[in-house]
């Protein structure tokens, strides 16, 4: 193993086609398991919406939090996202966007709330034009 | 571009739960990474610029799902069962994928183009069930030109839909090159890319049939 | 068969653009023909059309940005003269006509002006100042600039072949929808902008990888230059921010295009959906602008102050403050617009506090200048000029920011004058101060130092003259965009305005001047070690101009300022060390796919405008084939032998072994 002056591994990259760093994430079993777990938390969520056991108002909070965990198995199970230093840069960008998404969608719902409370219907606004 | 000199490892001796060296330190004086996570950086950097859009037109769906200027509300046009279905056949193509995604690795032709026929076929058939359902919500008279609610309906799921093609025209083009150049380095990279374009739809689409359909068919 | 178009669609009967337009072709025409018989087609094609190399691209982007804010100023003037003139009065620009003017000169300006400048200085600078050879996808990097150029080529083409959009630089429904603009105005508008969000969007990424995987070895991330963690900041910004442009204008595009009903009036259509969107691109696009600038002043205030700069570590917190908290201002643009107090009150308090962020960055630069031996050279007076004026500019925003003070302000001529100030002393200052600043790095000569010092003294003169009446015009209840007016209380200022544009112009003409005399005189301005400066950072360890390689080899940096290390030692031990071991270097292929991509989107984004759909599918099948064409290309790289780059390096190291020595022995 040859190391460099600042302690780092080095290793020639000859293989672009994932066979040194991805071969240990994209094994078969890998995808198997996400697969699996995927059809589990689909299932989980189509019987959410059609069931009477869970509270009525608590349903799109329930599928919100589904929809989520599923979005996690996609992202370590079939993206490889793992929390190695070297994927810390990933980690980080999907952080930035994630806020990004909340800050737009949350920040619009809002703010539109109180626009639609506050001012007047568009169609109202329009009859009194005529 | 070479340096004059080594690049840095990309394996990943971090899978969840494992123990490992310690490679990367953390501080970013390693030189320059080598080209396949310069590529796959910024082919994400790039789907999260389309998570971005797809958070604009969520909340634009969320802001307008009560205009619906007396036409019909999202419980009277959703079809659960149809959507049951194109989502089988998303996951089930997400999963065809990284069967490829092995394939390629070991650079077997034959496993490689099948499981990319597999995975497109399966993309296909999400197209043409959720191209039905357009065209028969258009016919009744119910298309995105009806309400505020409709349309933002049809330009959410339809943006989705565009994405999902347009990763078919890729796909084509990709089992084309596998084919006629065999497994070179620069064709392994761009299939890294279209790997992640494909798991990011399916993604994409887990919100859609949570947020929209599902949601939509209780409130 | 033509869609649209037909032969009414230039205005002959408008002499204005007419003769604007018949200008412009001639001149283009001109340089075309003047080229072409001097023979320097091939040449232009092989250099500089069909590169990838970081350099050339970046050189490209600020001539096109320097053009369109050319092109931006006149309609500025147009404005300024009609005023000047319509009281009680007409004046000779009929409203559909200024309409255009002031929706023209804001987009021009912020879109095809001021972003190009700033993603040209990002371009040529940053992978020199990371020791690195390109950025980390160079062919993507071109087809950036080209799609950026065809989206300038629409706004100008729609001078002579139709119109443009009346709606303002922001194009708020319902006025921008078809009931209410039926021309084609506003589709010109948003093609022009969709196709270059595309080629700026690509460039986010591009320099976002750059920055975190591609760096000379050694160069941990807080031993990165300033202007490069700006440049991060700004580059995350366009990430993020950008598509909410592309999906909020696609969103207009298809109620136009395709009667839906986004911000109708009719079947629940919510206009305010589009303000409140397109401002949450609106507010981080102006920080994605100002945060290189301040990126530059950092480096300029650092070099001519002879000091390292002051708290970097707080420069690079503030910066990624300034990022995160961009996003969560949006709403002080539409205050008025009736969200309420609890939602104005959240946002008017976040605007104030994001303002700690620049307030930080100004101590530190403060204190980089305190107790340094400053030198007044042009760069640093542009930069002197921008703290003063920022800060002035930055505290009328902060009142802005008050929602009880800006329900009487908002559209103002208060507001014209507050987000001139910042943005002009803010970024266009920044930009003259490196294009002065790195002008030897890119051309190999210095520019003239009187007319530089010329043209700084009358922009600022002319800003403050221009500018400062707006403020007094706006808080005397005067709005913007007015084509006529009758108040008589507004019209000195209005006056005092217009003379202020003509120190304006005569600084323009300083600058153009100062260009030609350094070209014509450049024997005499001739930098002849690379360090014209006595920088601190890399990019002033390569030959000026650089080699397309950059460096010969990749510099190991073992401090923050890592080109003063490599002097301070240099110096120590009397000369430059021992000749390092050549080896050969691969360099990107240059690549005719960014010109042949922009010029399919110009045929499409044009077919678009005009409802020409055949020729719409005919652009994008031909923009699909050339990406095929290039993927299916086998050879992406060429090789520079070991003693072509050994022969460059030398004569690099013997010019700067001369300059040592003959510094010393002076």
């Amino acid at each position: 193993m040859t190391i460099d002056p600042d302690g780092h591994d080095l290793e020639y990259q000859h293989d672009d086609l994932g066979g040194a760093s991805d071969e240990r994430n994209a094994s078969l079993g890998t995808y198997v398991l996400g697969l699996s777990l995927a059809i589990l938390l689909t299932l989980a969520s189509f019987w959410v919406a059609k069931t009477d056991l869970i509270y009525g108002p608590g349903i799109p909070v329930a599928l919100a939090t589904l929809a989520v965990a599923q979005m996690g198995i996609h992202l370590v199970f079939f993206l490889h996202l793992t929390t190695a230093p070297d994927n810390t840069n990933n980690v980080l960008a999907l952080a930035f966007g994630l806020l990004i998404v909340g800050l737009v969608v949350f920040g619009s719902v809002w703010i539109m709330a109180h626009l639609n409370y506050n001012l007047m219907p568009t169609q109202q606004l329009m009859q009194m034009q005529r | 571009m070479s340096a004059a000199g080594a690049t840095i490892s990309t394996s990943d001796p971090y899978r969840l739960g494992s123990r490992g060296p310690n490679l990367a330190r953390g501080h970013g004086g390693g030189g320059p990474a080598s080209k396949r996570v310069v590529v796959g950086y910024g082919f994400w950097l790039f789907l999260l610029s389309d998570i971005v859009i797809f958070a604009c037109l969520f909340a634009t769906y969320a802001v307008l799902s009560d205009a619906t200027a007396g036409g019909p509300k999202a419980r009277d046009i959703f079809d659960l069962q149809r959507v049951a279905i194109e989502t089988a056949c998303l996951l089930a193509s997400s999963f065809f994928c990284g069967i490829a995604t092995i394939a390629v690795a070991r650079r077997n032709q034959i496993l490689t183009q099948a499981a990319l026929i597999a995975t497109g076929l399966l993309g296909l058939a999400f197209i043409l069930l959720e191209a039905s359902e357009f065209a028969a919500l258009h016919a009744q008279g119910d298309g995105p030109t009806r309400s505020a609610f409709l349309t933002a309906f049809f330009t959410l799921v339809g943006c989705h839909g565009v994405h999902v093609t347009a990763g078919l025209l890729w796909l084509g083009t990709m089992m084309a090159q596998f084919y006629a150049k065999g497994f070179r380095p620069d064709i392994g990279r761009r299939f890294l890319c279209f790997s992640m374009f494909w798991h990011f739809l399916d993604i994409v689409w887990v919100a859609i049939f949570s947020l929209v359909y599902l949601v939509g068919t209780r409130l | 068969m033509f869609g649209k178009l037909g032969w009414d669609a230039i205005p002959l009967g408008q002499p204005i653009p007419l003769i604007a337009g018949a200008v412009v072709m001639l001149v283009l025409l001109g340089i075309l023909a003047w080229v072409a018989v001097k023979g320097w087609l091939p040449y232009f094609w092989n250099e500089w059309i069909t590169s990838v190399d970081h350099k050339h691209i970046g050189i490209m982007y600020v001539l096109l940005g320097l053009v369109m804010l050319l092109r931006g100023f006149i309609d500025a003037i147009m404005m300024r003269s009609q005023q000047a003139l319509a009281f009680h009065a007409q004046g000779y620009l009929p409203p559909e006509h200024y309409d255009q003017v002031f929706s023209a000169h804001g987009t021009l300006m912020i879109l095809f002006g001021a972003m190009p400048l700033v993603i040209g200085i990002m371009n040529f600078v940053v992978p020199l100042q990371l020791g690195v050879r390109d950025v980390a996808f160079p062919t993507l990097n071109s087809v950036s600039f080209w799609l950026t150029a065809t989206g300038a080529l629409l706004v100008n083409i729609s001078l002579v072949v139709g119109e443009f959009s009346r709606v303002g630089w922001l194009p708020y429904p319902p006025l921008s929808e078809l009931r209410y603009s039926p021309g084609v105005g506003v589709d010109y508008y948003l093609w022009a902008v969709q196709i270059s969000g595309i080629g700026t969007l690509l460039t986010g990424i591009n320099f976002v990888t750059t920055i975190l995987k591609i760096r000379a070895p050694g160069m941990t991330y807080l031993r990165m230059p300033m202007f490069c963690w700006t440049a991060l900041a700004s580059c995350l910004l366009i990430i993020a921010a950008f598509p909410v442009l592309t999906a909020s204008l696609a969103m207009l595009t298809l109620d136009r295009y395709l009667g839906f009903h986004f911000f109708t009036n009719e079947a629940g259509g919510n206009a305010m959906m589009f303000v409140n969107l397109i401002w949450a691109w609106g507010h981080p696009e102006v920080y994605i602008l100002v945060l290189p600038a301040f990126g530059i002043y950092s480096e300029v205030i650092s070099t001519f102050s002879g000091k390292p700069l002051f708290g970097y570590r707080s420069m690079v917190a503030a910066t990624l403050f300034i990022c995160i908290v961009s996003f969560c201002v949006w709403l002080h643009h539409f205050f008025t617009m009736g969200a309420g107090g609890d939602v104005n009150a959240v946002f008017g308090i976040a605007s104030s506090i994001i303002a700690v962020g620049t307030g930080v960055k100004m101590y530190n630069w403060l204190f980089t200048m305190y107790g340094g031996r400053i030198r007044f050279a042009t760069p640093m007076l542009w930069s002197l000029g921008f703290m003063t004026t920022f800060i002035t500019g930055g505290l009328t925003g902060v009142l802005l920011a008050v929602p009880p003070a800006d329900f009487l302000l908002h559209n103002s001529m208060f507001l014209v004058a507050h987000f001139h100030h910042v943005i002009v002393g803010g970024v266009v200052f920044a930009v003259f101060a490196a294009l002065i600043y790195w002008w030897p790095k890119a051309f190999g000569f210095r520019l003239h130092e009187g007319w530089g010092k010329a043209a700084f003294w009358c922009a600022l003169a002319g800003f403050y003259v221009t500018f400062v009446p707006f403020y007094i015009d706006g808080v005397l209840g005067m709005t913007r965009r007015l084509q006529h007016y009758d108040v008589a209380e507004w019209r000195p200022w209005i006056l005092v305005s217009a003379f202020g544009v003509l120190i304006l112009l005569a600084g323009a003409v300083c600058q153009i001047v100062q260009i030609i005399v350094s070209i014509t005189h450049r024997n005499e301005l001739r930098d002849t070690t690379g360090d014209p400066w006595d920088g601190r950072s890399l990019e002033w360890a390569t030959p000026s101009p650089p080699p397309v390689f950059n460096f010969a080899i990749l510099p190991q940096v073992h401090d923050a300022e890592a080109y003063w290390d490599v002097k301070r030692r240099a110096r120590e031990m009397n000369g430059s060390g021992l000749e390092p071991h050549y080896e050969a270097v691969e360099m990107p292929r240059n690549s005719p796919t960014g010109f042949v991509c922009a010029f399919f989107a110009t045929i499409i984004g044009f077919a678009l405008v005009w409802h020409i759909w055949w020729l719409m599918i005919a652009g994008l099948v031909g923009a699909y084939a050339t990406f095929v064409v290039f993927a299916w290309r086998d050879v992406p790289e060429y090789v520079i032998p070991a003693d072509e780059v050994a022969r460059i390096d030398r004569a690099n190291r013997l010019a700067r072994q001369e300059a040592l020595h003959g510094a010393s022995a002076a």
